[in-house]
């Protein structure tokens, strides 16, 4: 499987390949628009600003060829962390922004404003699987997931939420997928053992899909139910 | 929620991990790619990478060991360890601009922690937040408490005033975007007292963000009391995870004693190992590499020369800077390995009552539950210490030993003669373990050519065989005499009470050489190297196994032991005088290693035994500086006559011996001038 990186020059993205490189797959680092061609499997890493990211993106011109891999030729698309917000609609960070557009949904700032908790949220959650048909494995569930972010996605269509977490008295999503396209707000590559399992695991999914591709639903989630929970 | 954070805080100075003490005195542990990986496999809620180094320059590359990297600072260590960092990484130290912080989020690093910049320009903490958002920055805030109980903040390593307020310093930091605090007391910095709990509380009521509560933490249920007793979000440590095995762990245990729900405990990984791996078919190149230079008589890959020399002497003992063992100076120039033994000297009556307390608490904890196997193992060469161990363990305490000896075929006839005589002298059970001879002399000859020393089989055999054996039999405590680094260059002070560590066997035993290095070299299959296999960590942990050094709870004087040991025991000394040393009772077990393996060490560093023996006399104040000068000028140089044994041992010829050798020299201590390998000496 082809699998690329897209490098935004935001942030660090050596440990998300060092990740990749670890369970066995071979990622190869793409920053150019027309790099995204011809990839399987392309991962959107990302920390930072939201519109700053967004403005690297229009910049680069790289929003079209991404919409085009994931809606056109719906291959898979893996955000992490900034990289799952970006897929949004918007994000209200920093003033309103626009997103990818390719989860419905928007990205809202974290609410500090109850007891117990700090914005931004730095730390391991416990993280809880919400649907038995998603990409994620069944080890997801109850597993810890290393989360730093101030913002979260906040998804229109709640078949998109894949696992959350308790942010406060808030349970937030914290992966989402619709059908080829899946995002996580935590770092697996920060995750130690979960994280990683949960990359082998995610890049076994993948591998699964184009076969998958055949039986999706109109609102354009997959049922996986024939291959059961696949976890590793 | 959030679980709460254990976070082990790791020190560089120049690229070698330090154990820090008061903010000023700074001794040097080793090389920090192996606990970095460890910590990683072990599933470490995050780590903090704290470089203290006052200069941009990074000293790791000693020619005979294995951890290299490029780089020559703290951004070639990130990206080095980036591939096995599988955990959130914090990193601070000379950072001064946003450039400064985009270079460490870039070469791997999550979050960036200012200090002192902070206070110098406090808006760095705001353009850091603008531009890489509040979770990348991290204030730390060293906040020093006076006689009467005010806090003060510092900046620069604790050593400016600044007149700030900590509680007030901590909302501003806030105010400007910074996304957590790290609140550190440098007057606890490694006592060992325990957290200030009252700053810790004062700051985390202060502010909304997380606040990481450092310094002082002494033992394990300091840490829960970080989070239970002033509502820190995460508890961190330096020292303390560098004295035990497993001490991250025991960490988490002691939180979940507590009551305190942290990440559940994790000792081993799918895929990240604990053992180093290595690539064949590049350490094949390097030996021929290595060969290839002998073959031309090129000597080091790096020359040296008379300027590029950095070598300097402690003030009062003999110990250079640039030396086997890692060593640091304090700012009068005194070596640590000074100042720790100044403090051992110094033991009062009650300090020395106490600590026999503590070892007979310690050794109880291991002791057979029905009485059915032995209390405890000593490994054991034979030579003085283990008889005064054995002595001490079995006919002091009464407690019953189980002698292992790992035979590396090099012993002398006296040396000889001692070992098989302990189980007369002490009535005990003796496992010795022989490996065959011809698998032997292969590490022997690959150990020379590899990393300089042809004894690695011996370090690696005593640091292996001991826990193969203790693990087999599930016998928790392990018992060594002294650690020799602590001795001889202080890296550890006598109140961490500092055990045996995987890391101390791979970084300084084995020079980063684990036994899989040398599988497929020379023919040499895993199972062949099966004397040299450590048990695993998961092992360890089941069994609760610990490798204590009796030299922490007793008086010890190598000197007097050998007396004693020979009016009690008829320990026997040696009747020839060693080639290079004056000492006639150290390492009898071993003809080489006071003779061929010590010689390459003055090959590689332009010192040897001679320098360690009067040193530690000096310390101990039965020599003078002056006459150690003599015994140095007389030995250290001497090309020892056991040097024909080892050659004809393992079929090579002196010259090849001596060109290989002469690869190794340190650049930063040997010059060429001609066909002469030329060095500074203390006495020039």
């Amino acid at each position: 499987m082809n699998l690329k990186i897209l490098d935004l020059q935001i942030s660090n993205i050596r440990s998300v390949v060092n990740a990749f490189r670890v369970v066995g797959h071979d990622p190869q680092v793409i920053k150019t628009a027309g790099e995204i061609v011809g990839a399987d499997l392309l991962v959107l890493p990302g920390v930072g600003a939201f519109r700053a990211a967004m403005k690297r993106i229009r910049e680069a011109g790289l929003a079209d060829p991404l919409r085009r891999h994931a809606l056109e030729e719906k291959k898979p698309l893996l955000g992490i962390c900034l990289g799952m917000q970006l897929l949004a609609d918007r994000s209200e960070e920093n003033g309103d922004t626009e997103g990818l557009g390719l989860i419905p949904g928007t990205v809202l700032r974290l609410n500090g404003d109850q007891e117990g908790v700090a914005v931004p949220n730095i730390g391991w959650h416990e993280v809880q699987k919400t649907r038995t048909d998603s990409l994620f494995p069944t080890a997801l569930d109850g597993a810890y997931f290393y989360h730093v972010h101030s913002y979260h996605l906040v998804p229109r269509e709640d078949e998109a939420v894949a696992a959350t977490i308790m942010f406060g008295h808030d349970r937030i999503a914290t992966a989402v997928q619709k059908g080829n396209i899946a995002g996580v707000q935590f770092h697996p590559e920060k995750s130690q053992d979960a994280g990683l399992n949960l990359i082998a695991s995610i890049m076994a999914g993948f591998g699964r899909l184009p076969r998958m591709r055949l039986r999706d639903n109109a609102s354009g989630l997959l049922a996986l139910s024939t291959n059961g929970d696949e976890s590793s | 929620m959030t679980k709460p954070r254990i976070i082990p805080v790791l020190l560089l100075k120049n690229g070698l991990l330090v154990r820090s003490q008061l903010f000023k005195i700074h001794q040097a542990i080793g090389a920090p790619q192996h606990t970095i990986r460890r910590l990683s496999k072990w599933s470490a809620d995050e780590l903090i990478l704290l470089d203290i180094s006052k200069e941009d320059f990074h000293d790791l590359r000693r020619d005979d060991m294995q951890v290299k990297y490029a780089g020559s600072s703290i951004l070639g260590l990130l990206e080095q360890i980036s591939e096995v960092c599988f955990m959130p990484l914090a990193t601070g130290g000379r950072i001064r601009s946003v450039e400064d912080m985009r270079q460490r989020l870039s070469a791997g690093a999550d979050k960036c922690i200012i200090n002192t910049a902070s206070i110098e320009r406090p808006e760095l903490i705001s353009e850091g937040a603008e531009a890489l958002g509040s979770q990348c920055i991290v204030v730390s805030i060293d906040a020093f408490r006076d006689a009467e109980g005010r806090y003060e903040v510092r900046s620069g390593g604790g050593s400016k005033s600044t007149g700030l307020d900590p509680i007030e310093w901590a909302r501003e930091c806030e105010a400007r975007g910074a996304g957590e605090i790290l609140i550190n007391s440098i007057d606890r910095d490694g006592t060992g007292l325990g957290y200030d709990l009252e700053l810790v509380s004062g700051v985390v009521n202060a502010v909304s963000i997380p606040v990481i509560a450092c310094g002082g933490v002494g033992k394990m249920s300091d840490f829960p009391k970080a989070i239970t007793g002033a509502g820190a979000s995460a508890a961190a440590a330096a020292n303390i995870f560098h004295f035990t095995e497993l001490a991250y762990q025991y960490a988490k245990k002691a939180c979940e004693d507590a009551g305190v729900h942290v990440r559940p405990l994790q000792v081993s990984s799918r895929w990240v190992t604990r053992y180093p791996t290595y690539d064949l078919a590049e350490a094949q190149v390097a030996v021929a590499d290595r060969l290839d230079r002998a073959r031309n008589r090129a000597g080091p890959k790096r020359a040296g020369s008379r300027d590029d020399n950095k070598v300097r002497w402690c003030t009062k003992c003999l110990y250079p800077s640039l030396s086997a063992t890692p060593m640091e100076f304090d700012e009068t120039g005194l070596c640590m390995g000074c100042r720790v033994a100044t403090i051992r000297v110094e033991w009062s009556d009650e300090e020395k009552r106490r600590r026999k307390e503590r070892l007979v608490q310690d050794l109880e904890s291991g002791r057979s539950k029905d009485g059915t196997r032995h209390d405890c193992l000593i490994a054991v060469s034979g030579g003085k210490d283990s008889y005064f161990q054995t002595h001490y363990i079995k006919n002091v305490l009464g407690f019953n030993p189980l002698l292992v000896t790992y035979y590396g075929n090099n012993f002398t006839e006296v040396g000889n003669r001692n070992l098989y005589r302990m189980k007369e002298a002490f009535g005990v059970d003796h496992i010795i373990y022989q490996p065959g001879v011809e698998n032997l002399i292969k590490l022997n000859r690959l150990g020379l050519i590899v990393m300089g020393d042809m004894n690695w089989h011996n370090h690696i055999g005593l640091s292996s065989i001991p826990w193969i054996i203790a693990a087999q039999f599930e016998i928790p405590i392990v018992i060594y005499g002294e650690h020799g680094y602590a001795d001889l260059c202080g890296q550890f002070s006598d109140t961490d009470y500092v055990e045996w560590t995987y890391r101390y066997r791979l970084e300084h035993a084995l020079r980063g050489f684990e036994w899989n290095y040398m599988v497929g070299m020379d023919g040499i299959t895993a199972s062949q190297m099966f004397a040299y296999q450590y048990p695993s960590d998961e092992k360890i942990w089941n069994i609760g196994m610990r490798g204590l050094y009796l030299a922490n709870y007793v008086e010890w004087d190598g000197n007097r032991n050998a007396a004693l040991m020979q009016e009690l025991y008829g320990f026997e000394i040696s009747e020839q005088p060693f080639d290079r040393t004056y000492r006639r009772a150290s390492n009898l077990d071993d003809m080489h290693e006071n003779g061929v393996h010590d010689y390459l060490k003055f090959v590689k560093f332009g010192y040897g035994r001679c320098t360690d023996h009067a040193s530690k006399d000096i310390r101990l104040g039965i020599m003078s500086r002056k006459e150690g000068i003599e015994m140095v000028k007389k030995y250290d140089h001497v090309k020892p006559s056991d040097l024909a044994r080892w050659l004809d041992y393992v079929g090579m010829s002196e010259s090849d011996f001596d060109a290989i050798a002469d690869t190794f020299r340190d650049p930063r201590v040997w010059w060429r001038d001609g066909e002469t390998w030329c060095k500074r000496s203390l006495w020039d």
